[in-house]
């Protein structure tokens, strides 16, 4: 989250994109013009807002909002000549009947949302104690104990069901299950919602099962998990358990392994993200992918294969929403580039939401992961230039630029502290000393977490030399990591919505000022 | 030319820094790792592991070579204690026994032998029909380990170590009972004597009876401190001065206070660990333990 694409632009410029990006920042806030590519801002933004109002669960509430917008609309269009012109957003007249006309999304949002919602509570799952069959879904999580499958179930039944499985015999992506046990509701509440995220209506504990057959599932899918777990398997065995299930955590997402008290190490710290998939993975993905077949391709393959290699990345680590978010935003720059088009961050941050909520409409709502990575990213975007200019601090300054880790972190957290209140156990301050201290290691940390995976192909021997450096660094983080959540000051106030929506206010309200004042300053 | 060097120090002093912190890490690790080579281990450490209701036993003889005594249940907490014992680096244990194969004393040895290069996997002839076993063999050879089937009559020497396996005889591995057929082995080293008796029971600890003919040192007291086992008469026989229960939390009342009662009755100093992990290592004539 943190480590952001676009924020890493800057490090590496991958391209000398760095000019095009800093415009698209500095862009005014609200200039509607209605070009083309405000009309898709507009439009996707009315169509995530009624999916976000279905939901919520209010019944015809997407109505209503949609009745009062195009109410406001009517009202600007009337009396367009009195707002006073001192404010930025004057809109060409026709800019409010286009306006207008592109509302019609916000209900159509909330329909596929209600549409989606319909088709998913039809499943038709087994009642009782019953024999039922399936295919496994998703690479199984394993811990030391148990196995979770996802498990998509065949006729007569229709539907998603979480197994909960003794650890063995192993179960993998793509098996034939013939199950025999009771499918029961998820609870708590949390965690249904959590599961219906995941489109599970149903969890069956500790079943007999027994495999039936395999490689029902798509092959490249198989074939990815089969990477993923072969560079797993090469951490485990060039580190110990600690160190190695952070590694995996650091380059491909992989959270299985963490122990329950490092997990808390993490939260409590305020460096959950780190083992979450982000920009900075796919930025380092598509720049060796890039470096390596410039060498042998012509630009335009080396570029098509790429965005291959970027889209397996994903599938690879089971689409997780940050990274889903990185890879959608990280390819529109790079289509962008090729094509020789303006990538404008509003827009490409729009898409991104748009298609992750088309693919699954519950995602908005109630999927934390992908709150925090959109949030985490507009706080990047938008505020930390603000804070910039705000203190006046130079880009790059600092030693190791430490002081531009401390800024994006900073904004980053400022824009998510309402989710970390309400849904995690709050927001500690001494988060951003313990990511300054963390992140600057990280890119190194992923690099050398990369080679190793791709020196286990070639020999055991390679690989070691590789897990020592590996070691200093792991053990660094981990020892940060472990001291600031040992000594994490929870800050959890009671949070209402009308709180929240202050704060963001607030939050904005700074934003703007400060673009205001630093033109001002520029002009004088 | 000194201008143009500490002109371009100064641009990229941090990378330089950076650099120089790098180089220093690298030559310290390469120092710590040419240092292991040639120290070794100066001496014979037995440790006792902390992984839960379960065994693992981890020898480290004077030569340096490293033998573990199964691996505990399968939620791979031996992984962790191991990891407290071997230097980040050791990636290597040249021997690992399994004593029987009951999901409590090979189940960790699934991700041992996935994780560590282990030069030879000592088992006896006994096998199980568990899911978990079939995974353990599947690692086995994946990973290319070679297997050595024991049985009465063997021994492992290395160096001034001398590690013989008394038990288990035909009958035994035949038994009905699994338990019965665990390899029981007594490691002499250093002119310690210790004795590693896995789940073993009345039945098979009075077949070994005739084969104590010393004293031991140190008992890895059998079955986790079961009531049916660590009989009178063997207890008397081998008369252990320091005796060592690996125990977790259980619903089978291990450690049974008959067994605590009757080792206290040879006057046995008992270490548990739940309490915490064992390590025995040698101290002149007497023996330094550490929880």
């Amino acid at each position: 989250m943190v480590f952001d694409f676009f924020y890493h632009l800057q490090d590496t410029d991958l391209y000398g994109l760095k000019r095009i990006y800093t415009n698209v920042i500095s862009c005014k806030l609200l200039v509607i013009s209605m070009r083309s590519y405000d009309i898709f801002f507009f439009g996707a933004l009315f169509f995530l807002l009624g999916v976000l109002v279905a939901s919520v669960g209010v019944k015809a509430g997407a109505l209503w909002l949609f009745l009062a917008l195009e109410l406001g609309c009517a009202v600007a269009w009337t009396f367009f000549e009195r707002i006073p012109s001192r404010f930025q957003w004057r809109i060409a007249r026709k800019g409010w009947l286009a306006m207008a006309a592109l509302l019609i999304l916000l209900p159509a949002g909330a329909l596929y949302y209600t549409q989606d919602d319909r088709n998913f509570r039809a499943a038709r799952l087994p009642t009782g104690k019953a024999s039922f069959s399936g295919v496994v879904a998703d690479d199984p999580k394993h811990s030391g104990t148990s196995q979770e499958a996802v498990l998509a179930l065949a006729a007569p039944y229709t539907g998603n069901v979480l197994l909960r499985l003794r650890s063995y015999p192993v179960v993998t992506y793509g098996d034939e299950l013939a199950v025999s046990g009771a499918v029961e509701p998820p609870a708590p509440a949390g965690y249904a919602r959590y599961l219906t995220k995941e489109r599970v209506s149903g969890v069956v504990a500790f079943p007999e099962f027994s495999v039936k057959g395999s490689g029902h599932g798509s092959r490249v899918r198989a074939f990815l998990f089969d990477v993923r777990h072969h560079v797993t398997a090469a951490f485990a065995r060039m580190l110990p358990p600690e160190e190695a299930a952070f590694l995996g955590g650091i380059t491909l997402g992989e959270r299985s392994e963490l122990s329950k008290e490092f997990k808390e190490s993490l939260q409590k710290s305020g460096t959950t993200h780190i083992v979450a998939l982000s920009g900075y993975n796919i930025t380092i993905v598509a720049w060796a992918a890039m470096g390596a077949f410039v060498f042998f391709l012509r630009r335009r393959w080396a570029f098509a294969l790429t965005v291959l290699t970027i889209l397996g990345f994903v599938l690879m680590t089971g689409g997780e929403a940050s990274v889903v978010r990185a890879a959608i935003m990280g390819g529109l720059l790079l289509i962008a580039r090729e094509a020789g088009r303006r990538y404008r961050i509003r827009n490409a941050v729009a898409l991104a939401a748009l298609v992750m909520v088309l693919a699954n409409p519950k995602v908005l709502m109630f999927d934390v992961g992908f709150q925090l990575s959109f949030l985490a990213l507009l706080g990047i975007a938008c505020l930390r230039p603000a804070l910039g200019a705000f203190f006046k601090i130079p880009e790059g300054s600092g030693f190791l630029s430490w002081r531009d880790n401390l800024m994006t972190t900073t904004s980053a957290q400022l824009a998510v502290v309402p989710l970390l209140i309400t849904s995690f156990s709050g927001f500690s301050p001494l988060s951003l000393i313990a990511n300054v201290l963390v992140l600057e290691l990280i890119p190194l940390t992923m690099g050398v977490g990369f080679i190793a995976a791709l020196l286990a192909a070639a020999g055991e021997y390679l690989v070691l030399v590789c897990g020592w450096l590996a070691w200093v660094l792991l053990r660094f983080e981990i020892g940060v990591i472990k001291f600031f959540g040992s000594i994490s000051l929870q800050f959890a106030p009671a949070m209402s919505v009308w709180l929240i929506v202050v704060y963001y206010a607030a939050l904005v309200g700074f934003i703007i000022y400060v673009k205001r004042h630093t033109r001002r300053a520029r002009a004088a | 030319m000194l201008k143009g060097i500490r002109a371009a120090l100064a641009r990229h002093k941090n990378k330089a820094i950076i650099l120089l912190a790098a180089v220093a890490v690298l030559d310290a690790l390469l120092i710590a790792q040419i240092g292991a080579l040639h120290s070794g281990h100066a001496s014979l450490a037995i440790s006792f592991l902390n992984v839960g209701q379960g065994d693992a036993t981890l020898l480290v003889f004077p030569t340096g070579v490293k033998m573990l005594i199964d691996g505990g249940p399968l939620d791979g907490r031996v992984l962790t204690e191991l990891a407290k014992i071997l230097p980040p680096t050791d990636r290597y244990i040249d021997l690992v026994v399994m004593s029987h194969p009951q999901v409590d004393h090979f189940g960790g040895l699934i991700e041992v032998v996935k994780r560590y290069r282990v030069g030879a996997f000592l088992m006896s002839a006994r096998v199980s029909e568990a899911a978990a076993f079939a995974e353990l063999e599947k690692a086995l050879a994946e990973r290319g380990v070679r297997t050595v089937t024991l049985g009465m009559g063997d021994a492992i020497t290395n160096g001034g170590t001398e590690a013989s396996v008394l038990s288990p005889t035909t009958a035994l591995l035949t038994s009905k009972e699994t338990n019965d057929a665990c390899v029981v082995m007594e490691v002499l080293s250093e002119g310690i004597t210790s004795l590693f008796t896995g789940d073993i029971g009345g039945k098979a600890e009075a077949a070994l009876l005739p084969l104590i003919t010393r004293r031991i040192d140190i008992l890895k007291v059998p079955h986790h401190g079961s009531k049916y086992s660590s009989g009178a008469a063997f207890l008397n026989a081998v008369h252990p001065a320091l005796a060592v229960i690996e125990v977790g939390k259980n619903s089978y009342g291990h450690p049974a206070h008959e067994t605590l009662a009757r080792l206290a009755s040879v006057g046995a100093r008992v270490f548990r660990t739940d309490e915490g992990s064992v390590t025995v290592t040698p101290h002149g004539e007497s023996l330094q333990i550490f929880q």
